[in-house]
């Protein structure tokens, strides 16, 4: 019993796990200063925004649904918060709070919109969340009159770069905290497991008796929160707030959680796998640079691995069958 | 029900077709000049927007129906606006094409209806001119090389011969991102400086930080970056400032407001201005003196290019 446990673990988180754990000793071996604490302090930097994106990014894929629109709402995020932030005449403390909620909040009324649009009228996730990639880039073009915002608060910028221990970032630290969250209420509540029975068979959990719209609903809505609280790691990181940025972040978050094994038809897939998914991107992109390959052949290795990783995935999933 | 969305549907067409004519029927009898932007959610032309509607407040003498899409890359838009254009019949085409070989096509039919086109910001490809039967045409715009150059040699003089450096380079492919990229291996060889690595950072904030972040881990040795936009200076300073080093000088281009903040603040050393707005209205003049037979639309008309460190802000 204990033995088929262990299987199973490696046929699960495990397996995408064993492919870092290789990637990192192959980064170890060949490139010069990737195994030092200080790098490492980098990667962690590195791969928190799309560690918090791809949480959230994980409940929207497990109900066989999509959100292209995280990277747009990330920058109207920023920039309602980014204005809150700047308000003169406020306490710094006040500030900070009114802007993180309102980042958090625009994040998960948009994530709102989205799942309630395509659950009440039946439309795929793809368009609805592609109609509003352009409403909320629009609007944040809109309201910071296409300018960067910038002159935060120093305490605020300082929150950014301040590693716990010297080694853990600030913003990785709240990324973790977001995973934990995530693969907490995927675990052990009933959200969580009707996530997973609907993504596997939403016909059944609907003739069972059960609501399916407002646990849909709730799954955009969460990703749209951990889109906002993104927003304000990116704001911690950089400082700034841009109706520009978040281009390429929509197919970092799906790639990070394909990678650590969530199927796009839904109903399969881990926290823990997703947040490894996002490690993998995250080292290839710092250790191919280290290695000393150029902008051109990295590009071309990042997708070739990216692809290796789901062929081997489609693997596990063959052998696991086989020993249920 | 269906009835009514059919209803619906007809007001909706409607209104969106009013929404196209409008803009033609409320002009009076001033020459329109049609400019044709790139990104306006770029910050440098949306400032150009402005600069430009607001001289041609003051002028008087245009009136301008500027466009633009919201993606640098977005060819397809910038070509269904040249159309537009020339079935508007306006006066005049002010062009930043988004890219130099696919807009000449576009050019070439303005000029047969008799529109003259004015190209500025980036330049229409010699050769693919050359196929469409031009064999020069007029271009109004910065030098992007000389400017990149002049931030290159700020940094040189800064750190002496023998400086170590990284080049944060632009979108590939682009011509204004080749052209910075000369203008600071030019610096490069000219200021006997030491070039570290070259790569790029596709113009993006997030994307400069971390590759700065890693090519720090890579060569700590490193004195100073360029960078080929603003908003990648953003980035590779918050890189700089997260390593706690505080000896590595940066400079950019653009001149944009939060880069100025940096430089005010000693923390980036100089960035690039090209006057966005002047562009245009040199564009729109040389337009005229075309119009009016004075000049032949030939040959390269620069735009100013400046050095902007912190003297020019205080």
């Amino acid at each position: 019993m204990k033995s088929k446990r262990s299987i199973n673990f490696i046929l699960q988180e495990g397996g995408i796990g064993l492919i870092l754990i290789f990637i990192v000793i192959i980064f170890a071996l060949t490139a010069p200063r990737f195994a030092t604490l200080l790098n490492f302090t980098n990667i962690m930097q590195q791969i928190s925004i799309n560690t918090a994106i791809s949480v959230g990014m994980t409940f929207v894929i497990l109900l066989g649904g999509i959100d292209l629109s995280v990277g747009s709402v990330l920058a109207l995020a920023t920039i309602l918060a980014g204005k809150v932030l700047i308000t003169e005449n406020m306490s710094i403390p006040a500030a900070v709070v009114l802007s993180a909620l309102a980042g958090i909040g625009v994040g998960m009324l948009c994530g709102l919109f989205n799942g309630f649009v395509s659950v009440r009228w039946k439309i795929p996730p793809f368009i609805v969340t592609l109609g509003m990639m352009n409403i909320a880039r629009g609007a944040a073009l809109q309201i910071s009159n296409s300018r960067t915002i910038f002159g935060f608060p120093t305490s605020f910028n300082k929150f950014g770069t301040v590693n716990l221990f010297n080694v853990l970032p600030s913003i990785f630290l709240i990324a973790l905290a977001l995973v934990i969250i995530g693969h907490f209420i995927l675990k052990y509540t009933v959200f969580g497991r009707m996530i997973y029975a609907i993504g596997n068979n939403e016909e059944a959990v609907r003739l069972s008796g059960h609501n399916t719209a407002i646990y849909k609903i709730a799954a955009f809505a969460f990703c749209g929160f951990t889109v906002g609280v993104a927003a304000i790691m990116y704001m911690l990181r950089l400082n700034i707030a841009s109706p520009i940025l978040g281009t390429g972040f929509d197919m970092n978050a799906i790639a990070a959680t394909v990678i650590g094994g969530t199927s796009m038809s839904g109903g399969k897939g881990s926290m823990v796998g997703t947040f490894l998914g996002a490690c993998i991107i995250g080292v290839l992109n710092n250790g191919l640079l280290l290695i000393g390959l150029g902008d051109n052949a990295r590009q071309i290795v990042t997708g070739f691995i990216i692809i290796f990783a789901v062929v081997i995935d489609t693997y596990r999933v063959k052998f696991a069958n086989r020993t249920e | 029900m269906k009835k009514m969305n059919r209803i619906l549907g007809f007001v909706l067409v409607a209104v969106l077709l009013l929404g196209v004519i409008s803009p033609v029927a409320a002009q009076d009898d001033k020459p329109v000049v049609g400019v044709v932007l790139k990104s306006l959610a770029n910050e440098f032309f949306k400032t150009l927007q402005e600069g430009a509607e607001a001289w041609a407040k003051e002028d008087g003498r245009y009136t301008l129906d500027i466009k633009g899409m919201n993606s640098e890359t977005d060819i397809d838009t910038q070509l269904s606006i040249m159309d537009t254009f020339i079935s508007q019949g306006v006066d005049m085409i002010i062009l930043a094409p988004a890219d130099s070989s696919a807009l000449v096509p576009s050019v070439v039919k303005a000029q047969a209806a008799g529109i003259p086109v004015v190209n500025f910001d980036v330049r229409l490809d010699a050769e693919q001119l050359k196929a469409n039967g031009l064999e020069d045409f007029l271009f109004v715009g910065p030098d992007n090389e000389e400017g990149a150059y002049l931030a290159g040699m700020a940094l040189a003089e800064k750190i002496g011969e023998g400086g170590k450096v990284f080049i944060i380079e632009g979108n590939p492919g682009a011509d204004n991102a080749i052209a910075r990229k000369a203008g600071f291996d030019k610096a490069v060889a000219e200021g006997k400086l030491e070039l570290l690595e070259s790569s790029t950072a596709h113009w993006e904030t997030e994307e400069a930080n971390a590759l700065v972040a890693n090519l720090l881990t890579k060569y700590p040795e490193v004195q100073g970056i360029m960078c080929a936009n603003d908003s990648m200076v953003l980035g590779a300073q918050k890189a700089v400032e997260a390593a706690g080093r505080d000896d590595i000088q940066i400079v950019g281009f653009d001149n944009i407001a939060a880069v100025q903040d940096l430089i005010k603040q000693g923390k980036a050393l100089a960035t690039v201005d090209q006057f966005g707005a002047d562009m245009v209205k040199m564009a729109i003049e040389v337009g005229q003196k075309i119009i009016d037979g004075e000049i032949e639309p030939l040959g390269w008309e620069k735009t100013p290019v400046k050095l902007i460190t912190i003297e020019d802000l205080e």
